[in-house]
Formats: structure tokens, sequence, C-alpha cells
């Protein structure tokens, strides 16, 4: 197989190098402005709107690689690879977190309101810390179980610094005991998934939810991680096509695998668009004020509800059509514009969540120039952090398993 | 493990089918009893009125709904193993794909049954029908309940098509082994299926786009049906995590079920060879997952209703947990969360009578979450002063014996007249085995 | 009619056989073989067509039926609006996969020709336990030629006379 040598991937000094800087520095910059301005509020409502998307995103990716190996799944080869270098976000975005809250003022509504009764739940410093602990466990139970999973992975005959003279140290004290290692990625794998399902629920009550304290629905948390799942897997395709693009076969990535991971992401959006609507039919048919009031204002009146339906649209209807094509599926090219779509649809959904309990006094939708600025800040710091971890270790792109010996 | 030979398989499977002992017309005997008695409850009730029943103020649904959900419940795992899974490609399906199915079409028939019961004047069952008449009424289309009758038709529609046509390439079998009045029955019902590479042709994408279909109908159809509470406003059933709750919890049920059936089948017919431990595993497996999934249900629906400080919503839930139905909420904890966790341990995992009985609990246990979830919610509602208990009675035990019988009696049935396992697929299995242990 | 018990020497009969004299005219498998699939380069079933035109007639049949029933009783019923899309897409989902499955099973008979007893002419039963039939016909001053062809490739023979045709039948190894 041809080596790709990703000492020379498109994340050294070259041109595309240089976008992705200015990328997140013209975001930093906008965000500094937009905190320093009239109106911090729609900065770090860009901030927290950018932060969970990317962070569950990379959640979401890492989560593909631990259902592939406990559904013994065969199918994705490379793909679970690929995933797990979404890891490399985890750090950040737990950085991220910290920083959230030098904009507590603006972010959350809450702070100052009667809250008869959940104060106990909803306030600064028990949130802080039940987050800040939730985010900890979940990425370090990720690391746990990539510290397993690589050590199935990595070639010992590289030149051995850093992370990979840590994973070729663990691989030879286990004594290339693959069974071993498998059991344990089973293990840490389960315990991911738990800890995203329930961490994932309590970011999407504690950080969503919870802008409209008043407001209730049991499935929100369930709905937070199947979006992150669903995103997650997006961003997964358009790093598996940009790579086929670039190396081809090389890649060890075939139609095969965009086809079945195309119909997951088939089946997510389905499962998305199953869940909005599971709220909305609930709240719409119960029709009761405490519950209806948000529901209202995100989709049926002006202004949110051009949005709710943009929202609709890109994250359903397009997908959907677009992908009964079998073909469309197998073809990278196309995949990465679907999925970006989808991509852009769930940051406006995160908007259209947010906004208006954030922003409760504007006249119109509180989207601009400068939210598009910082959402690119963001994929910047992303793509970075992607990039890095598979230069780092080029052999998650050519996925081969080391067979017991 | 030796592997298994078309031969074998054909064998295995066709000597089911041989003239049963005579303690298979005895159990066949005490089965019709029991439908019988739920058949003479019925009648008893359709000539005396729905009143013999124990539903009334405030709890206005008992029994009947919670056996409907129970059924409809049962139902879905069915497809999912033979549906979902099939997209999934998971081949540790094909052994208990056919009996699963089975099972679906049997559920739904019994699950459609109840609605009809709880109607009391099931001579009116017309009024629920979208055709013109001179009432000039038609149905409202705007209530959950008719949402239900065109899901739960569809249901029984979908998987009746979806099983014979599973069944087709089994009965063409079935056909070619047997001579005189079976096989001219055989040879109808087989439609001439000769496996003609144009009809494979046609099958395999037919079967497909069966699965496709099947898939969003299962979460669907149980949405629907969890709707039937959710879009009330009654407290501790106006809840948005209803719809994927109960599909999760009817998966769990129902996987349970398979197994109920699985294990003595097994035993019964010498199927070990075919239905192997790793397929038994593999089920337990899945329950974990549902069983964790129902866990997280009930503890979100905890969480939220202390976080929404809502008195109504808070006195529900603790009464739920403390009232006078509270052993119903521990049975309904403790048997379809606590126990399945036990199948994380290998060894409870691959101990036969343990996974019987485990299974066993899940389902006696997702039979009370519905009581719990349907009669604690309207027992304890808005107004103090209208709050009441509920207690089925003796018409209500006996059709509910009458359906569980019925289900038992049908599935008998069908495993001793039709091939309990699909061979044609488990000799795809084989061929597709052999293609990964050999290339 | 040649019986074969193994995949392989099926795909290498009908190769051999669609470049030889003798005309082709089917396989019969006891399940499908993608390799043998593969082999006879079929094209592409239309079954998905006629579930597709299924599901669309289903989708309006369900949001008309919904919306028809609902127009006649011209007043406002629990303070929903007369015509609510957002619950009639349930009436209307469920409607779609109804006809779109029933598209399917037309599909599926009108197009493999089930039910038919025609399939059955020239058939061995044994094509469904755990051979496969390779079923081709020839000249009638051909026939022990053609038995040859098919003992070659490793297979039983089973003539049917109208036809005249050789299967060879493979024994399992």
């Amino acid at each position: 197989m041809k080596e790709i040598n990703t000492q020379e991937s498109f994340l050294q000094k070259t041109l595309r190098f240089w976008i992705v800087i200015a990328f997140v520095l013209i975001g930093f910059a906008t965000f500094i402005y937009g905190v320093f301005g009239p109106h911090p509020e729609r900065a770090w409502q860009a901030y927290l709107i950018n932060f969970l998307l990317w962070s569950g995103m990379a959640q979401g990716a890492v989560l593909f690689s631990t259902v592939m190996h406990l559904t013994k799944a065969r199918w994705s080869g490379p793909l679970a690879g690929l995933s797990e270098s979404f890891s490399a976000f985890f750090p950040l975005s737990f950085v991220f977190f910290l920083l959230l809250f030098l904009g507590k003022t603006h972010l959350f509504p809450w702070l100052n309101e009667d809250l008869a009764g959940k104060e106990i739940w909803l306030n600064i410093p028990f949130l802080f810390w039940r987050d800040f602990f939730g985010l900890l466990i979940l990425y370090g139970i990720g690391f746990a179980y990539l510290n397993q999973a690589l050590q199935l992975k990595l070639d010992p005959n590289q030149p051995q610094v850093g992370i990979r003279k840590l994973i070729c140290k663990r691989w030879k004290q286990n004594g290339n005991n693959i069974e071993r290692i498998k059991n344990r990625m089973t293990i840490w794998g389960g315990l991911y998934i738990l800890a995203f399902a329930l961490v994932l629920s309590l970011i999407g009550y504690d950080l969503i939810m919870s802008m409209d304290p008043h407001w209730v629905s049991t499935l929100f948390g369930a709905y937070n991680f199947v979006k992150a799942f669903y995103i997650g897997l997006g961003a997964l395709i358009i790093l598996a096509s940009v790579f086929y693009l670039r190396y081809g076969e090389a890649s060890g990535l075939t139609s095969s695998h965009f086809h079945d991971i195309g119909k997951l992401f088939f089946a997510f959006s389905l499962l998305w668009a199953d869940f909005f609507y599971v709220q909305l039919v609930v709240i719409w048919y119960g029709n009761i004020s405490e519950e209806a009031h948000y529901v209202i204002e995100r989709t049926m009146l002006a202004d949110w509800n051009s949005l709710a339906w943009t929202v609709l649209v890109l994250c359903f209807v397009l997908p959907f059509i677009v992908l009964l094509n079998k073909k469309v599926k197998t073809k990278p090219i196309f995949m990465i514009p679907i999925c970006a779509v989808v991509i852009i649809g769930i940051w406006l959904e995160h908007l259209l969540l947010l906004g208006p309990a954030l922003s409760h006094n504007s006249d119109s939708i509180p989207l601009g120039v400068s939210d598009g600025l910082i959402f690119l800040g963001f994929f910047g710091v992303m793509t970075i952090a992607v990039t890095y971890f598979l230069r780092r270790l080029p052999e998650l792109v050519r996925y081969m398993e080391k067979k017991a010996a | 493990m030796a592997q298994l030979t078309y031969d074998q398989i054909d064998q295995t499977i066709l000597d089911s089918l041989n003239p049963p002992k005579k303690g298979y017309w005895g159990i066949v005997a005490v089965l019709l009893l029991g439908v019988l008695i739920g058949a003479a409850s019925w009648v008893y009730q359709i000539f005396i009125g729905i009143g013999v029943g124990g539903q009334n103020n405030p709890v206005a649904w008992g029994t009947y709904l919670i056996n409907f959900v129970f059924w409809v419940g049962i139902a879905h795992s069915g497809t999912l193993i033979s549906a979902i899974l099939h997209l999934f490609r998971a081949g540790w399906r094909n052994p208990i794909a056919r009996a699963a199915e089975t099972m679906t079409v049997f559920a739904v028939c019994i699950a459609g049954l109840f609605p009809f019961i709880h109607l009391g004047r099931v001579w009116l069952v017309h009024y629920m029908l979208p055709i013109p008449t001179q009432r000039l009424l038609w149905p409202n289309f705007m209530s959950p309940l008719m949402f239900d009758v065109i899901a739960i038709s569809t249901y029984l529609i979908v998987s009746s098509l979806f099983w014979y046509t599973g069944l087709l390439p089994d009965l063409a079998v079935v056909r070619d082994r047997s001579t005189g009045t079976r096989h001219k029955i055989f040879k109808f019902l087989s439609l001439g299926w000769t496996g003609a590479h144009e009809q494979w042709r046609h099958y395999s994408r037919s079967y497909l786009f069966f699965a496709a279909l099947a898939t969003p109908l299962v979460i669907s159809v149980h949405s629907v049906v969890s709707w039937d509470f959710a879009l009330g406003i009654t407290p501790g059933w106006h809840t948005t995590i209803f719809a994927p709750y109960f599909v999760a919890g009817a998966i769990h049920s129902g996987l349970a079920m398979v197994m109920i059936l699985m294990i003595p089948l097994r035993k019964i017919f010498n199927y070990q060879k075919i239905i192997t431990q790793n397929v038994l595993e593999n089920v337990a497996k899945t329950i974990v997952f549902t069983g964790l999934i129902v866990g997280f249900a009930y503890a979100t629906e905890y969480f939220i209703a202390w976080y929404s400080q809502n008195i109504v919503e808070m006195e529900s839930f603790r009464w739920r947990a403390t009232g006078e139905y509270r052993w119903g909420f521990f049975i309904m904890v403790l048997f379809n969360t606590m126990f399945p966790m036990l199948f994380i341990f290998k060894k409870i995992r691959r101990t036969i009578p343990l996974l019987f009985g485990i299974c066993l609990l899940v389902n006696i246990g997702m039979w009370f979450e519905r009581f719990v979830i349907i009669v604690g919610g309207v027992a304890h509602g808005f107004s103090p002063h209208a709050w009441g208990l509920y207690a089925p009675t003796l018409v209500e035990y006996g059709i509910m014996l009458g359906s569980f019988c019925l289900f038992f009696f049908l599935f008998i049935l069908f495993v001793k007249h039709l091939p309990s396992i699909s061979m044609t697929e488990m000799k795809e299995t084989i061929e597709k085995g052999a293609l990964d242990h050999g290339a | 009619m040649g019986l074969f018990t193994n995949e392989d020497q099926v795909v290498c009969t009908v190769g051999a056989l669609k470049k030889s004299v003798y005309q082709f005219h089917r396989v019969n498998s006891p399940f499908l073989s993608h390799k043998i699939m593969a082999a006879l380069k079929l094209r592409k079933s239309a079954v998905g067509w006629f579930t597709l035109a299924g599901g669309v007639i289903g989708f309006f049949s369900g949001f008309f039926l919904a919306i028809y029933t609902s127009v006649q009783w011209n007043l406002i019923v629990g303070g929903k609006p007369i015509v609510a899309i957002i619950p009639f897409i349930i009436v209307g989902f469920e409607a779609t996969i109804l006809f779109a499955v029933f598209g399917n099973v037309i599909g599926l008979l009108t197009q493999a020709r089930i039910p038919s007893y025609k399939w059955l002419k020239n058939y061995d039963p044994r094509c469904s336990g755990k051979h496969f039939g390779v079923l081709a016909s020839c000249k009638p001053g051909q026939v022990d030629e053609l038995k040859d062809f098919f003992q070659k490739q490793g297979g039983e023979i089973r003539e049917f006379d109208d036809k005249r045709q050789a299967k060879p039948q493979s024994h399992q190894g």
C-alpha cells in the first residue's frame, strides 16, 4: 500500500494552513471586539452556540468508534480510526468550557430572577462544578478508551516521540495481548457511551434548556445527545471524504464504507427529525401555557419561525431527499456539502433554541456577520486539532488491525 | 464447532414439522381452554356492559390498555430483529428472525383486540372507519385514538405481508420435501416459488425495501401508542420523553419474550446448533442496552419532575414511589433495570435457566411499568378530591388470561405447522460465514 | 438441468454456458447467492419504483383523508385549528408506509411473476435443498454433448423431456 506521508499533509505551512490560522485569529478578534462592544451578550451567545456545537461534534465522533467496537461491527474499518482523531478537540473544549463562565452575567438569564425553589440546582457554583466534573469524566473515559484502542493501531517501528512513545510503552507492557486490550476497550467504550448519554443530557439541561428556566421537556437531554451524534457523523463523513479525495485508494476507504456511513447519517437525520417532532407534537397538542410559550415563540411568531423552517429544511428535508439516492452516498465530493449543510443547520438550530431566551429584546433574529466569523474561528480550531492529531498518528488513516501473533 | 451443512439445517427444521407427540396436544388443549375463558369473559362483558371491568372514575383506563400497550410492545422487537438487524447486516439475527416475526404478527393481532374489547359496545366499531355514512360524521383524525387505528392497522398489514414474504422460500422447501395433502397445501402457499435467479433478483430488492419501511414503522407505531397518553395533560402522562421511552421499553420486553419463546423451542426441537449460545448472548446484551435506556428514562422523569418545581408533577411522582401502588413501582424499577444488568456478566449470560428467569422477570416488570404509568397517572391527577384507586375484576383477569393463552396457543400451532427457523437465511449465513473464514 | 452443490462450480458453468452453443435458461438456487447473481450480471430490479410510487400516493392520500374529514366538521374542537398539519403528519406518515408496502408487494408479484405454477415446470425439487440447478437447452441432436458439458463442470444430470435439457449436478465435496 502506498505510504501516506501525512508529514506533508495540508497542514504544513501551505496556503491552507495559513487560511485556517487566519480563521482562528479573525474569529478570536471578532469575539473580543464583540465582548467589549455595546452588546457583549451577542458575542457570548455566539461563543456558547459554537462551544456546544463543536464539543458535541467531537464527542459524537468519538462515540462512533466506541459504538463500532461494542457492536463488533466490521464494516467501519478505517472510519473508526478517523473518528478517534476528533478527541484532539476534547482538551480545547474543556478550556472553552472554563472560559465560558467569564461571560456568566451575559449568558444566564436566570441569574437575577426569582427561581422559586430551583436555586438549589440553578446557581453558578453548582452548575459550573457539575458540568466541570461531567466533562472531565467524559473526556477522561474517552482518553482511557483511546489509550487502549490506539495500542492496537500504532506501528511500534515508527520513531517514538510524545504520545506515540506513551502508547507504544503501554503496548509492550501489555505483552501484545490483543484479547485483553479488546476487553478493556469494551469496558471503557461502554462507560463512554453511558457517560456520553448522561453528560450530554446534563449539558443540554444546564446550558440550553435552563436558559428558559421555567420551561421543561423531559426529552431535551436525549435530544441533545442525538444531535451530537448526528453532527459527529456528519463531521466524520466530511473528514473521510477529504482524505479519500486526497489520497484515493491509499486511505483504505472504499465506496462501500461511504455507502454504509451515508446510510447511518440518513438514519440519524430521520432520528433527529423524529426527536424534534416528538417534542413539538406533545407540547403543541397539550397546549399548556407553561410549555407552549417556548414552542410558540420559536416556531410560530414572526422572524423566529422562518429560522425554524430553515432549520427543518436544512437538517431534515434536504438530507432526506438527497440521500435517498444510493449513488450520492458513495460520492465523497457530494457528501461534503450535504454534511456541511447539516452542520450549519444544527448551528442555526442552536441559535433557534438559545436566541429567544438570550436575546429577549431583539427585534429580529440575532444573526449577523460576527456570528459567522466566530463560527469560522471555531471551525479553524477544530481543523487544527484534528489534523494535528492525524499528523502525529498517521496510522489512524491507514488502519490495519493488528492480528494476533 | 463443526460447520453446519445445508442438509443438517433442512433436516433439523423439517423434523420439527413431524406429527407431534401426545403431550403437545395436551398443551394445546390447556391453552385453548384459557382462550375460551377469555372469550367467555368478553361475551359476558358484551352482554352486561363495560362496567363489569374495574375501570371507573378516576381510573378509566385499566388492564385493557395495559395489555394493549404490552402486546404492541412485544410485537415491536420482532420487527426490530427481522427488519432493523437485517439492515445492519447482523448475522446473529438469522436463526431467530422467523420466530420473532411470527411473534410480531400474533402479538399485533392480540393487541388489536384490546381497543375492540375496551369499546364495550363493539357493534359500534364501524364509527371508527373513514367511510361516508348517513350520519354525515367522519372520524376525528385529530384524536390520538384515531392515530392508533391507522398505526396499528398499518402495522398489522405490513407485518403480515413482511412475514409471508419472508416465509415464501421456506414454504417452497417444505413443498419439495412433502407428499400428499401437505404437498398440495404448500404448493398453493408457496405461490410457485422455485428460487430462479429472476425471482431472487426481485425478491432481494423487495425484502430490502420491506426492512427499510418496517424500521420507521416500528418507531412510529409505538410512538403513536405512547401519544395516547402523552398528548393528554394528565401529570405523569404529559411528557415529551414518552415516544422514545416507549419504543425502547417495547424492544426491551419484546426481546425478553423472544428469549422466553426461543429457549424452550431450542431444547424441544434440538436447535442448539442453529440457535447457538452466541445468538442468545447477543440478545441478552441488547437487553442490557434497552434496560439502560429505560432506566435513563425513569431517572430523567424524576429529575425533571423535581426541576420543574410544578407541585402537581412533583406530587404525582412522589405518590408513584411511596403511594398505594409503590409495590408496582418497585417491581418496575427492579425487574426492568436492575436484573437485566446481571447480563453484563458473561457467566450469567451463558447460563440458560438464568437467562430464561431474568427474561421472565423483565416481562413481568414491563407489564407493571405500563400499570404504573397508566393507572398511576390517572389515579392521582390534578384534583385531590378526584383521587382514587383501581383494581381489576375477574372479567378483566379472564380476558387477560385469554390473551396470554391465545398468544402461546397461536405460537405453538405455528411451530408445528410452519418452519420456525428460516432455512433459507441460515444457508445464506453459512455461505457468508464460509466466506469470512476462507479468503 | 445440471445440479451442483457448489456455488463456484455454478459460476464457472454459467460462464462457460454463455459462451457455448447451448441456450442458457436459468439458475435455481436454494438461497440468494451473491456470487451467482454477480456472475449473471442482471439488471437492477424495478420493484423500487413501485414502492416509491406507492409511498407518494400514500403520503398525499393520508393528508387528504385527514384534511378532508376535518373540514367536513367545520367547528373548532379542542382549541385546535380545523386543518392542523402537526398532528396530520402522523396520519400522512403511516399512510405513506402502508401504500409504499402495497407498492412493494405489487411490484414483487408483477415483476417476479408469482403466483404462478409455470415456474415449477422443468424444476428439480432438490434445488430448494442443497443443490443449485442450471437449466440449459440444446438442439435435439446435441443432448449427449450437453450432458458431457455439464458433467465436465462437475454436475449431476437431470433430463427434462420436452425441452431436452440437461442439468448438471455436482456432488458435495
